[in-house]
Protein backbone atom coordinates (compact mmCIF):
# COMPACT_ATOMS: atom_id res chain seq x y z
CA UNK A 1 0.00 0.00 0.00
CA UNK A 2 1.17 3.45 -0.61
CA UNK A 3 1.58 5.40 2.25
CA UNK A 4 0.06 8.57 3.18
CA UNK A 5 1.00 12.22 1.89
CA UNK A 6 1.60 13.30 5.30
CA UNK A 7 3.05 10.02 6.41
CA UNK A 8 5.77 10.04 2.93
CA UNK A 9 6.05 13.72 3.50
CA UNK A 10 7.60 13.11 7.35
CA UNK A 11 10.03 10.53 5.45
CA UNK A 12 11.13 12.92 3.11
CA UNK A 13 11.59 15.49 6.07
CA UNK A 14 14.03 12.70 7.90
CA UNK A 15 16.13 12.47 4.80
CA UNK A 16 16.08 16.02 4.06
CA UNK A 17 16.66 17.85 7.17
CA UNK A 18 20.24 16.36 7.83
CA UNK A 19 20.98 17.61 4.28
CA UNK A 20 19.41 21.24 4.74
CA UNK A 21 21.06 22.37 7.79
CA UNK A 22 24.71 21.60 6.89
CA UNK A 23 24.29 22.49 3.23
CA UNK A 24 26.58 25.59 2.01
CA UNK A 25 23.20 27.36 1.84
CA UNK A 26 22.98 27.33 5.48
CA UNK A 27 26.55 28.24 6.21
CA UNK A 28 26.44 31.01 4.09
CA UNK A 29 23.15 32.54 5.83
CA UNK A 30 23.77 31.50 9.23
CA UNK A 31 26.73 33.93 9.02
CA UNK A 32 24.13 36.22 7.69
CA UNK A 33 21.97 35.53 10.22
CA UNK A 34 24.91 36.26 13.03
CA UNK A 35 24.84 40.31 11.37
CA UNK A 36 21.91 41.19 13.88
CA UNK A 37 23.76 39.50 16.90
CA UNK A 38 26.61 41.76 15.94
CA UNK A 39 24.79 45.00 15.99
CA UNK A 40 22.92 44.25 19.00
CA UNK A 41 26.29 43.59 20.76
CA UNK A 42 27.76 47.22 19.15
CA UNK A 43 24.43 48.66 20.92
CA UNK A 44 24.61 47.29 23.82
CA UNK A 45 28.09 48.72 24.08
CA UNK A 46 27.42 51.72 22.86
CA UNK A 47 23.98 52.28 25.25
CA UNK A 48 26.17 50.95 28.18
CA UNK A 49 28.69 53.34 27.19
CA UNK A 50 26.88 56.11 26.10
CA UNK A 51 23.16 56.06 26.51
CA UNK A 52 20.78 55.50 23.29
CA UNK A 53 18.84 58.66 22.48
CA UNK A 54 16.57 58.70 19.90
CA UNK A 55 15.22 62.15 18.96
CA UNK A 56 16.51 62.90 22.47
CA UNK A 57 14.96 60.51 24.50
CA UNK A 58 16.06 57.22 25.40
CA UNK A 59 13.86 53.82 24.27
CA UNK A 60 13.48 51.36 26.14
CA UNK A 61 15.44 47.95 25.06
CA UNK A 62 11.91 46.32 24.62
CA UNK A 63 10.72 48.85 22.08
CA UNK A 64 14.75 48.69 20.24
CA UNK A 65 14.26 44.74 19.99
CA UNK A 66 10.72 45.05 17.94
CA UNK A 67 12.65 48.21 15.77
CA UNK A 68 15.24 45.32 14.97
CA UNK A 69 12.88 42.17 14.92
CA UNK A 70 10.67 44.07 12.18
CA UNK A 71 13.21 45.94 10.17
CA UNK A 72 16.15 43.41 10.47
CA UNK A 73 14.13 39.86 10.41
CA UNK A 74 10.69 40.45 9.38
CA UNK A 75 11.26 42.91 6.74
CA UNK A 76 15.10 41.65 5.43
CA UNK A 77 15.95 38.07 6.83
CA UNK A 78 12.78 36.13 6.66
CA UNK A 79 12.24 37.40 3.17
CA UNK A 80 15.41 36.50 2.53
CA UNK A 81 15.42 33.05 3.57
CA UNK A 82 12.27 32.58 1.96
CA UNK A 83 13.70 33.11 -1.23
CA UNK A 84 16.63 31.27 -1.16
CA UNK A 85 15.27 27.98 0.61
CA UNK A 86 11.81 27.68 -0.58
CA UNK A 87 12.88 28.29 -4.89
CA UNK A 88 15.65 25.57 -4.02
CA UNK A 89 13.51 23.33 -2.59
CA UNK A 90 13.12 20.98 -5.54
CA UNK A 91 15.44 22.73 -7.75
CA UNK A 92 18.50 21.33 -5.12
CA UNK A 93 17.56 17.65 -5.90
CA UNK A 94 16.63 18.33 -9.99
CA UNK A 95 20.82 20.17 -10.18
CA UNK A 96 22.28 17.39 -7.78
CA UNK A 97 20.49 14.49 -9.78
CA UNK A 98 19.11 13.07 -6.29
CA UNK A 99 15.54 13.62 -7.68
CA UNK A 100 15.65 10.40 -9.09
CA UNK A 101 15.81 7.99 -5.98
CA UNK A 102 12.67 10.32 -4.74
CA UNK A 103 10.53 10.07 -7.74
CA UNK A 104 11.06 6.69 -8.04
CA UNK A 105 9.78 5.44 -4.85
CA UNK A 106 5.96 4.82 -4.07
CA UNK A 107 5.18 8.12 -2.47
CA UNK A 108 3.13 11.02 -4.27
CA UNK A 109 5.67 13.03 -5.68
CA UNK A 110 3.36 16.14 -3.89
CA UNK A 111 4.90 14.40 -0.95
CA UNK A 112 8.48 15.10 -1.80
CA UNK A 113 7.63 19.15 -1.90
CA UNK A 114 5.97 18.82 1.04
CA UNK A 115 8.49 16.84 3.26
CA UNK A 116 11.10 19.36 1.95
CA UNK A 117 9.03 22.34 2.64
CA UNK A 118 8.36 20.57 6.02
CA UNK A 119 12.28 20.45 6.21
CA UNK A 120 13.67 24.13 5.48
CA UNK A 121 10.96 25.23 7.73
CA UNK A 122 12.42 23.37 10.73
CA UNK A 123 15.79 24.35 9.17
CA UNK A 124 15.10 28.26 9.17
CA UNK A 125 13.62 27.99 12.44
CA UNK A 126 16.85 26.42 13.74
CA UNK A 127 18.46 29.23 12.34
CA UNK A 128 16.70 32.04 13.29
CA UNK A 129 15.85 31.44 16.44
CA UNK A 130 19.22 31.53 18.47
CA UNK A 131 20.11 34.78 16.76
CA UNK A 132 16.86 36.26 18.29
CA UNK A 133 17.12 35.15 21.08
CA UNK A 134 21.18 36.37 21.37
CA UNK A 135 19.76 40.10 20.07
CA UNK A 136 16.92 39.87 22.97
CA UNK A 137 19.20 39.15 25.98
CA UNK A 138 21.82 41.61 24.28
CA UNK A 139 19.33 44.40 23.62
CA UNK A 140 16.19 43.81 26.09
CA UNK A 141 17.62 44.85 29.32
CA UNK A 142 18.51 48.71 27.99
CA UNK A 143 16.86 52.06 27.96
CA UNK A 144 15.54 50.86 32.03
CA UNK A 145 13.52 47.88 30.37
CA UNK A 146 13.43 44.00 32.55
CA UNK A 147 14.44 40.80 30.18
CA UNK A 148 11.24 39.18 31.73
CA UNK A 149 8.47 42.14 31.17
CA UNK A 150 9.74 41.73 27.96
CA UNK A 151 9.95 38.02 27.50
CA UNK A 152 5.89 37.52 25.90
CA UNK A 153 6.72 39.52 23.50
CA UNK A 154 9.45 37.49 22.52
CA UNK A 155 7.39 34.69 22.22
CA UNK A 156 5.02 36.77 20.22
CA UNK A 157 7.76 37.36 18.08
CA UNK A 158 8.84 34.12 17.61
CA UNK A 159 5.29 33.08 16.44
CA UNK A 160 5.34 36.15 13.95
CA UNK A 161 8.72 34.81 12.55
CA UNK A 162 7.53 31.21 12.00
CA UNK A 163 4.75 32.60 10.10
CA UNK A 164 6.34 34.58 7.90
CA UNK A 165 8.77 31.59 7.33
CA UNK A 166 6.10 29.65 7.02
CA UNK A 167 4.43 31.65 4.23
CA UNK A 168 7.55 33.01 2.24
CA UNK A 169 8.73 29.40 1.90
CA UNK A 170 5.32 28.62 0.72
CA UNK A 171 5.33 31.07 -2.08
CA UNK A 172 8.36 31.11 -3.12
CA UNK A 173 7.95 27.43 -3.18
CA UNK A 174 5.64 27.91 -5.85
CA UNK A 175 7.32 30.09 -7.45
CA UNK A 176 10.06 27.56 -7.52
CA UNK A 177 8.14 25.12 -9.23
CA UNK A 178 6.30 27.07 -11.32
CA UNK A 179 8.65 29.60 -13.17
CA UNK A 180 11.81 29.96 -14.57
CA UNK A 181 15.10 32.01 -12.88
CA UNK A 182 12.51 31.50 -9.78
CA UNK A 183 15.33 33.26 -7.61
CA UNK A 184 15.15 36.70 -9.61
CA UNK A 185 11.45 36.38 -9.87
CA UNK A 186 11.62 35.98 -5.70
CA UNK A 187 13.97 38.54 -5.09
CA UNK A 188 12.02 41.12 -6.98
CA UNK A 189 8.84 40.25 -5.01
CA UNK A 190 10.50 39.94 -1.86
CA UNK A 191 12.45 43.27 -2.19
CA UNK A 192 10.60 45.28 -5.51
CA UNK A 193 6.90 44.38 -5.58
CA UNK A 194 6.19 44.36 -1.94
CA UNK A 195 8.01 47.22 -0.28
CA UNK A 196 6.58 49.22 -3.33
CA UNK A 197 3.06 48.33 -2.81
CA UNK A 198 3.15 48.75 0.59
CA UNK A 199 4.05 51.91 0.49
CA UNK A 200 0.84 52.90 -1.32
CA UNK A 201 -3.07 53.24 -0.55
CA UNK A 202 -5.41 51.02 -2.54
CA UNK A 203 -5.68 46.56 -3.05
CA UNK A 204 -2.81 45.63 -4.36
CA UNK A 205 -1.14 45.33 -0.96
CA UNK A 206 -3.35 42.44 -0.04
CA UNK A 207 -1.34 40.72 -2.11
CA UNK A 208 1.67 40.46 -0.31
CA UNK A 209 2.32 38.48 2.72
CA UNK A 210 3.97 41.56 4.54
CA UNK A 211 0.60 43.01 4.47
CA UNK A 212 -0.56 40.33 6.70
CA UNK A 213 2.45 39.69 8.49
CA UNK A 214 2.41 43.28 10.00
CA UNK A 215 -0.42 43.30 11.48
CA UNK A 216 1.23 40.87 13.89
CA UNK A 217 3.57 43.05 15.31
CA UNK A 218 3.17 43.42 19.24
CA UNK A 219 5.83 46.39 19.40
CA UNK A 220 5.05 50.14 19.39
CA UNK A 221 7.22 51.73 16.97
CA UNK A 222 8.52 55.64 17.46
CA UNK A 223 6.28 57.26 14.95
CA UNK A 224 7.83 61.01 15.88
CA UNK A 225 9.98 61.12 12.80
CA UNK A 226 8.01 63.25 9.29
CA UNK A 227 8.67 60.21 7.60
CA UNK A 228 7.10 57.87 9.69
CA UNK A 229 4.15 60.13 10.55
CA UNK A 230 3.63 60.53 6.64
CA UNK A 231 4.07 56.80 6.50
CA UNK A 232 1.54 55.97 9.14
CA UNK A 233 -1.51 57.66 7.47
CA UNK A 234 -1.30 54.95 4.41
CA UNK A 235 -0.66 52.07 7.10
CA UNK A 236 -3.58 50.01 6.92
CA UNK A 237 -3.34 47.24 9.07
CA UNK A 238 -5.68 43.70 9.10
CA UNK A 239 -6.96 42.87 12.24
CA UNK A 240 -5.00 39.92 13.32
CA UNK A 241 -7.45 37.16 13.05
CA UNK A 242 -8.18 38.17 9.55
CA UNK A 243 -3.99 38.67 9.20
CA UNK A 244 -3.82 34.73 10.40
CA UNK A 245 -6.33 33.27 8.26
CA UNK A 246 -5.16 34.98 5.61
CA UNK A 247 -1.54 33.74 5.92
CA UNK A 248 -2.72 30.29 6.32
CA UNK A 249 -4.99 30.27 2.88
CA UNK A 250 -1.71 31.43 1.12
CA UNK A 251 0.43 29.05 2.74
CA UNK A 252 -2.37 26.26 1.65
CA UNK A 253 -3.12 27.22 -1.72
CA UNK A 254 0.41 27.72 -2.77
CA UNK A 255 1.62 24.77 -1.60
CA UNK A 256 -0.79 23.11 -3.69
CA UNK A 257 -0.24 24.98 -6.64
CA UNK A 258 3.80 23.83 -5.78
CA UNK A 259 2.57 20.40 -5.32
CA UNK A 260 0.33 19.72 -8.27
CA UNK A 261 3.28 21.49 -10.54
CA UNK A 262 5.97 18.90 -8.83
CA UNK A 263 3.40 15.86 -9.84
CA UNK A 264 2.82 17.26 -13.47
CA UNK A 265 6.52 18.35 -14.07
CA UNK A 266 8.46 16.30 -16.01
CA UNK A 267 12.38 17.11 -14.61
CA UNK A 268 14.42 16.16 -17.32
CA UNK A 269 18.23 15.73 -15.98
CA UNK A 270 21.61 17.03 -17.56
CA UNK A 271 24.30 13.46 -18.40
CA UNK B 1 5.51 -14.94 -22.18
CA UNK B 2 4.22 -12.43 -19.61
CA UNK B 3 5.57 -8.80 -21.19
CA UNK B 4 7.50 -6.94 -18.62
CA UNK B 5 7.76 -3.45 -20.62
CA UNK B 6 5.40 -3.32 -23.11
CA UNK B 7 5.47 0.20 -25.57
CA UNK B 8 3.19 0.90 -28.39
CA UNK B 9 3.86 3.18 -30.55
CA UNK B 10 6.22 5.09 -28.19
CA UNK B 11 7.74 8.86 -28.82
CA UNK B 12 9.21 11.21 -26.80
CA UNK B 13 10.81 14.57 -27.87
CA UNK B 14 12.31 17.28 -25.74
CA UNK B 15 11.14 20.43 -27.79
CA UNK B 16 12.49 20.06 -31.29
CA UNK B 17 14.94 16.83 -30.76
CA UNK B 18 13.35 13.13 -30.98
CA UNK B 19 14.70 11.20 -28.16
CA UNK B 20 12.49 8.32 -28.98
CA UNK B 21 10.73 8.19 -31.81
CA UNK B 22 7.87 5.52 -32.50
CA UNK B 23 9.10 2.84 -30.45
CA UNK B 24 6.90 -0.74 -30.38
CA UNK B 25 8.47 -3.00 -28.42
CA UNK B 26 7.59 -5.55 -25.82
CA UNK B 27 10.41 -6.88 -22.80
CA UNK B 28 10.17 -10.25 -21.58
CA UNK B 29 10.58 -11.84 -18.26
CA UNK B 30 13.86 -12.55 -17.48
CA UNK B 31 17.35 -10.34 -18.45
CA UNK B 32 16.97 -8.22 -21.49
CA UNK B 33 20.23 -6.37 -22.34
CA UNK B 34 19.57 -2.18 -24.20
CA UNK B 35 22.51 -1.43 -26.21
CA UNK B 36 22.76 1.47 -27.71
CA UNK B 37 26.00 4.00 -28.22
CA UNK B 38 25.67 7.56 -26.27
CA UNK B 39 22.88 9.63 -27.25
CA UNK B 40 20.76 6.28 -28.87
CA UNK B 41 17.65 6.52 -26.59
CA UNK B 42 18.75 4.56 -23.88
CA UNK B 43 18.44 6.88 -21.34
CA UNK B 44 15.25 8.50 -22.57
CA UNK B 45 13.77 5.10 -22.80
CA UNK B 46 14.85 3.84 -19.44
CA UNK B 47 13.38 6.88 -17.95
CA UNK B 48 9.83 6.81 -20.02
CA UNK B 49 10.01 3.03 -18.01
CA UNK B 50 10.94 4.35 -14.72
CA UNK B 51 7.78 7.06 -14.67
CA UNK B 52 10.46 9.70 -15.05
CA UNK B 53 9.37 11.36 -18.17
CA UNK B 54 5.94 11.67 -19.81
CA UNK B 55 5.29 9.75 -23.55
CA UNK B 56 4.90 12.53 -26.23
CA UNK B 57 3.29 9.98 -28.04
CA UNK B 58 2.08 6.24 -27.54
CA UNK B 59 1.84 4.60 -24.41
CA UNK B 60 4.22 2.35 -22.29
CA UNK B 61 2.83 -0.37 -19.29
CA UNK B 62 5.20 -1.50 -16.66
CA UNK B 63 4.19 -4.73 -15.16
CA UNK B 64 0.66 -4.66 -16.87
CA UNK B 65 0.08 -0.78 -15.63
CA UNK B 66 1.03 2.64 -17.10
CA UNK B 67 3.66 4.16 -15.30
CA UNK B 68 3.77 7.73 -15.11
CA UNK B 69 1.87 9.17 -12.48
CA UNK B 70 1.62 5.66 -10.76
CA UNK B 71 3.61 5.83 -7.62
CA UNK B 72 1.90 2.70 -6.40
CA UNK B 73 3.46 0.88 -9.32
CA UNK B 74 7.08 1.67 -7.53
CA UNK B 75 6.76 -0.84 -4.65
CA UNK B 76 7.45 -3.92 -7.73
CA UNK B 77 10.00 -2.06 -9.26
CA UNK B 78 13.91 -1.13 -8.23
CA UNK B 79 15.39 1.21 -10.06
CA UNK B 80 19.55 1.97 -10.30
CA UNK B 81 19.72 5.62 -12.35
CA UNK B 82 23.27 6.36 -14.38
CA UNK B 83 24.39 9.63 -12.91
CA UNK B 84 26.82 9.45 -10.13
CA UNK B 85 24.60 11.65 -7.39
CA UNK B 86 24.18 10.98 -3.55
CA UNK B 87 23.32 12.36 -0.37
CA UNK B 88 27.79 12.41 -0.03
CA UNK B 89 27.33 13.14 3.89
CA UNK B 90 24.93 10.19 4.78
CA UNK B 91 26.80 6.61 5.25
CA UNK B 92 25.52 3.87 2.81
CA UNK B 93 23.29 2.25 5.39
CA UNK B 94 21.47 5.64 6.11
CA UNK B 95 20.99 6.28 3.05
CA UNK B 96 19.82 2.76 1.52
CA UNK B 97 17.76 2.54 4.84
CA UNK B 98 15.94 6.04 4.52
CA UNK B 99 15.09 5.08 0.97
CA UNK B 100 13.66 1.78 2.06
CA UNK B 101 11.57 3.94 4.66
CA UNK B 102 10.02 6.07 1.54
CA UNK B 103 8.45 2.61 0.40
CA UNK B 104 6.42 2.71 3.97
CA UNK B 105 8.64 0.11 5.74
CA UNK B 106 8.79 0.57 9.01
CA UNK B 107 12.01 1.85 10.84
CA UNK B 108 13.47 -1.27 11.82
CA UNK B 109 12.49 -3.07 9.27
CA UNK B 110 14.28 -0.29 6.89
CA UNK B 111 17.64 -0.85 8.75
CA UNK B 112 17.14 -4.61 8.20
CA UNK B 113 16.48 -4.52 4.55
CA UNK B 114 19.12 -1.59 4.35
CA UNK B 115 21.67 -3.82 5.83
CA UNK B 116 20.71 -7.01 4.15
CA UNK B 117 20.78 -5.36 0.81
CA UNK B 118 24.20 -3.72 1.18
CA UNK B 119 25.41 -7.12 2.54
CA UNK B 120 24.26 -8.73 -0.84
CA UNK B 121 26.59 -6.08 -2.64
CA UNK B 122 29.13 -6.98 -0.70
CA UNK B 123 29.72 -3.67 0.91
CA UNK B 124 29.22 -3.98 4.94
CA UNK B 125 32.54 -3.10 5.60
CA UNK B 126 31.65 0.37 4.11
CA UNK B 127 28.33 0.26 5.13
CA UNK B 128 28.80 2.59 7.84
CA UNK B 129 31.24 4.97 6.07
CA UNK B 130 30.22 8.39 4.36
CA UNK B 131 29.19 8.12 0.59
CA UNK B 132 31.10 11.01 -0.16
CA UNK B 133 34.40 8.18 0.92
CA UNK B 134 33.32 5.76 -1.50
CA UNK B 135 35.35 4.49 -4.41
CA UNK B 136 33.43 4.84 -7.65
CA UNK B 137 32.94 0.93 -7.85
CA UNK B 138 31.58 1.27 -3.96
CA UNK B 139 29.21 4.14 -5.48
CA UNK B 140 28.12 2.03 -8.06
CA UNK B 141 27.39 -0.80 -5.98
CA UNK B 142 25.49 1.09 -3.10
CA UNK B 143 22.97 2.20 -6.00
CA UNK B 144 22.41 -1.36 -6.33
CA UNK B 145 21.60 -2.12 -2.94
CA UNK B 146 19.13 0.97 -2.81
CA UNK B 147 17.31 -0.47 -6.33
CA UNK B 148 17.06 -3.77 -4.53
CA UNK B 149 16.40 -3.02 -0.98
CA UNK B 150 12.77 -3.43 -0.87
CA UNK B 151 12.85 -6.88 -3.23
CA UNK B 152 11.36 -5.92 -6.25
CA UNK B 153 10.40 -7.72 -9.41
CA UNK B 154 11.61 -5.33 -12.04
CA UNK B 155 15.11 -4.45 -11.42
CA UNK B 156 15.58 -1.36 -14.06
CA UNK B 157 20.03 -0.89 -14.06
CA UNK B 158 20.82 2.25 -16.21
CA UNK B 159 24.59 1.27 -17.18
CA UNK B 160 25.46 -0.39 -13.58
CA UNK B 161 28.66 -1.46 -14.72
CA UNK B 162 30.67 2.00 -15.76
CA UNK B 163 33.25 2.45 -14.11
CA UNK B 164 34.00 -0.37 -11.58
CA UNK B 165 37.18 -2.29 -11.18
CA UNK B 166 37.43 -5.68 -12.65
CA UNK B 167 36.57 -7.44 -9.65
CA UNK B 168 33.36 -5.56 -8.82
CA UNK B 169 32.45 -5.82 -12.40
CA UNK B 170 32.54 -9.30 -12.68
CA UNK B 171 31.00 -9.47 -9.09
CA UNK B 172 27.93 -7.57 -10.27
CA UNK B 173 27.68 -9.47 -13.30
CA UNK B 174 27.09 -12.29 -11.15
CA UNK B 175 24.76 -10.68 -8.90
CA UNK B 176 22.38 -9.82 -11.74
CA UNK B 177 22.86 -13.44 -12.93
CA UNK B 178 21.99 -14.06 -9.44
CA UNK B 179 18.74 -12.23 -9.38
CA UNK B 180 17.76 -13.01 -12.91
CA UNK B 181 17.97 -16.75 -11.64
CA UNK B 182 15.69 -16.44 -8.41
CA UNK B 183 13.23 -15.17 -10.80
CA UNK B 184 13.38 -11.22 -10.87
CA UNK B 185 13.27 -9.32 -14.33
CA UNK B 186 16.59 -7.08 -15.48
CA UNK B 187 16.42 -4.69 -17.77
CA UNK B 188 19.83 -3.66 -17.97
CA UNK B 189 21.47 -1.03 -20.27
CA UNK B 190 24.58 -0.27 -21.92
CA UNK B 191 26.91 0.86 -24.36
CA UNK B 192 29.13 -2.44 -24.44
CA UNK B 193 28.31 -5.28 -25.56
CA UNK B 194 30.36 -7.22 -23.96
CA UNK B 195 28.92 -6.83 -20.77
CA UNK B 196 25.59 -7.69 -21.96
CA UNK B 197 26.32 -10.35 -23.25
CA UNK B 198 28.02 -11.40 -20.23
CA UNK B 199 24.46 -11.50 -18.34
CA UNK B 200 21.84 -12.54 -21.18
CA UNK B 201 21.85 -13.12 -25.06
CA UNK B 202 18.37 -11.26 -25.04
CA UNK B 203 19.08 -7.65 -26.35
CA UNK B 204 17.37 -4.43 -27.69
CA UNK B 205 19.24 -2.85 -30.04
CA UNK B 206 18.99 0.66 -29.97
CA UNK B 207 20.22 4.33 -31.89
CA UNK B 208 18.83 7.20 -33.02
CA UNK B 209 15.97 6.71 -31.04
CA UNK B 210 14.61 3.69 -32.70
CA UNK B 211 15.03 -0.16 -31.84
CA UNK B 212 16.98 -1.59 -34.59
CA UNK B 213 16.87 -4.95 -33.51
CA UNK B 214 15.62 -7.46 -30.54
CA UNK B 215 16.34 -11.03 -29.61
CA UNK B 216 19.30 -13.35 -29.87
CA UNK B 217 23.18 -11.20 -29.17
CA UNK B 218 25.09 -13.73 -31.21
CA UNK B 219 24.53 -12.27 -34.89
CA UNK B 220 25.43 -8.93 -33.66
CA UNK B 221 28.12 -9.89 -31.31
CA UNK B 222 29.88 -11.37 -35.00
CA UNK B 223 28.97 -8.17 -36.37
CA UNK B 224 30.83 -6.21 -33.29
CA UNK B 225 33.62 -8.41 -33.54
CA UNK B 226 35.34 -6.84 -36.30
CA UNK B 227 35.60 -3.98 -34.63
CA UNK B 228 38.07 -3.14 -32.40
CA UNK B 229 37.20 -2.52 -28.78
CA UNK B 230 39.00 0.40 -27.07
CA UNK B 231 39.11 -0.04 -22.87
CA UNK B 232 40.31 2.92 -20.57
CA UNK B 233 42.00 1.55 -17.59
CA UNK B 234 42.84 3.59 -14.47
CA UNK B 235 45.62 1.82 -12.57
CA UNK B 236 48.77 2.07 -10.09
CA UNK B 237 51.20 0.76 -12.45
CA UNK B 238 50.32 1.30 -15.51
CA UNK B 239 53.58 1.03 -17.60
CA UNK B 240 53.67 -2.80 -15.71
CA UNK B 241 50.44 -2.84 -16.87
CA UNK B 242 50.92 -2.13 -20.85
CA UNK B 243 54.19 -4.41 -20.94
CA UNK B 244 51.84 -7.38 -19.59
CA UNK B 245 49.01 -6.40 -22.19
CA UNK B 246 51.83 -6.35 -25.00
CA UNK B 247 52.57 -9.80 -24.61
CA UNK B 248 49.56 -10.78 -26.29
CA UNK B 249 48.28 -10.94 -29.37
CA UNK B 250 45.18 -9.87 -29.39
CA UNK B 251 46.24 -6.14 -28.49
CA UNK B 252 46.25 -4.19 -31.32
CA UNK B 253 47.43 -0.92 -29.96
CA UNK B 254 48.34 1.11 -26.80
CA UNK B 255 49.10 4.21 -25.36
CA UNK B 256 49.39 5.10 -21.84
CA UNK B 257 48.19 8.59 -20.38
CA UNK B 258 48.31 9.93 -16.85
CA UNK B 259 47.49 7.15 -14.71
CA UNK B 260 45.90 5.44 -17.08
CA UNK B 261 46.07 3.11 -20.42
CA UNK B 262 44.42 3.01 -23.05
CA UNK B 263 44.32 -0.58 -25.08
CA UNK B 264 42.37 -1.05 -28.33
CA UNK B 265 41.91 -5.15 -28.39
CA UNK B 266 40.39 -7.44 -31.57
CA UNK B 267 39.49 -9.84 -29.08
CA UNK B 268 37.46 -7.95 -26.16
CA UNK B 269 36.42 -11.25 -24.10
CA UNK B 270 39.81 -12.85 -23.31
CA UNK B 271 41.00 -9.40 -22.77
CA UNK B 272 38.97 -8.78 -20.24
CA UNK B 273 39.11 -12.28 -18.80
CA UNK B 274 42.83 -11.52 -18.24
CA UNK B 275 42.53 -8.29 -16.91
CA UNK B 276 39.60 -9.23 -14.10
CA UNK B 277 42.52 -12.23 -13.42
CA UNK B 278 45.72 -9.32 -13.12
CA UNK B 279 43.24 -7.11 -10.95
CA UNK B 280 42.81 -10.22 -8.73
CA UNK B 281 46.56 -11.49 -8.67
CA UNK B 282 47.41 -7.77 -7.72
CA UNK B 283 50.48 -8.65 -10.05
CA UNK B 284 50.63 -5.11 -11.51
CA UNK B 285 49.45 -3.41 -8.66
CA UNK B 286 45.46 -1.97 -8.23
CA UNK B 287 43.37 -1.61 -11.12
CA UNK B 288 40.61 1.13 -10.30
CA UNK B 289 38.36 1.62 -12.81
CA UNK B 290 37.70 0.20 -16.48
CA UNK B 291 35.68 1.84 -18.74
CA UNK B 292 35.17 1.33 -22.75
CA UNK B 293 33.78 4.20 -24.67
CA UNK B 294 30.55 4.93 -26.65
CA UNK B 295 32.43 5.10 -30.10
CA UNK B 296 32.65 1.13 -29.99
CA UNK B 297 29.59 0.78 -31.11
CA UNK B 298 29.34 3.71 -33.39
CA UNK B 299 30.87 2.36 -36.46
CA UNK B 300 28.58 -1.07 -36.10
CA UNK B 301 25.56 1.07 -35.39
CA UNK B 302 26.27 2.76 -38.62
CA UNK B 303 26.72 -0.71 -40.37
CA UNK B 304 23.21 -2.06 -39.36
CA UNK B 305 21.63 0.78 -40.58
CA UNK B 306 23.21 1.25 -43.76
CA UNK B 307 22.77 -2.86 -44.15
Amino acid sequence: MTPSLLASAVRVFDLSLGQMLWSRRSIFLGLLLGGPVVLALALRIISSLYGLPINGAQPEGATIFGMMVWLLYIRFIVPILGVFYGTALIADEVEDKTITYLFTRPIPRSAVLLGKYLAYLVCTVLLVLPSVMLVFFLIAPTGGSSVAAAFPSLLADFAMLIMGLASYGAVFALVGTRLKRPLVVGLVYAFGWEPAVLLFPGYLKRLTVMYYLQALVTHEMPQDSAVSMVLQLFREVPAIPTSLVSLAVIIAVTLWGAGRAVEQREYVLEQ
Amino acid sequence: MTAIVAADHLSKWYGQVIGLNDVTVTVPAGITGLLGPNGAGKSTFMKLVTGQLKPSKGTITVLGEPIWGNPALYHRIGFCPEQDSFYERMTGLEWVTALVRLNGVADAAAAAMGARAIETVELTDAANKKIGAYSKGMRQRIKLAQALAHDPELLILDEPLAGMDPIARRRTIRLIKDWGRAGKSILVSSHILHEIESMTANILLINQGRILAEGNVHQIRELIDEHPHTVHIKADRTRALAREFLAHDDVLSLRLEEGAVVVQTGRPDAFYARLTDLAASGEHGTIHEVTSPDDNLQAVFQYLVKS
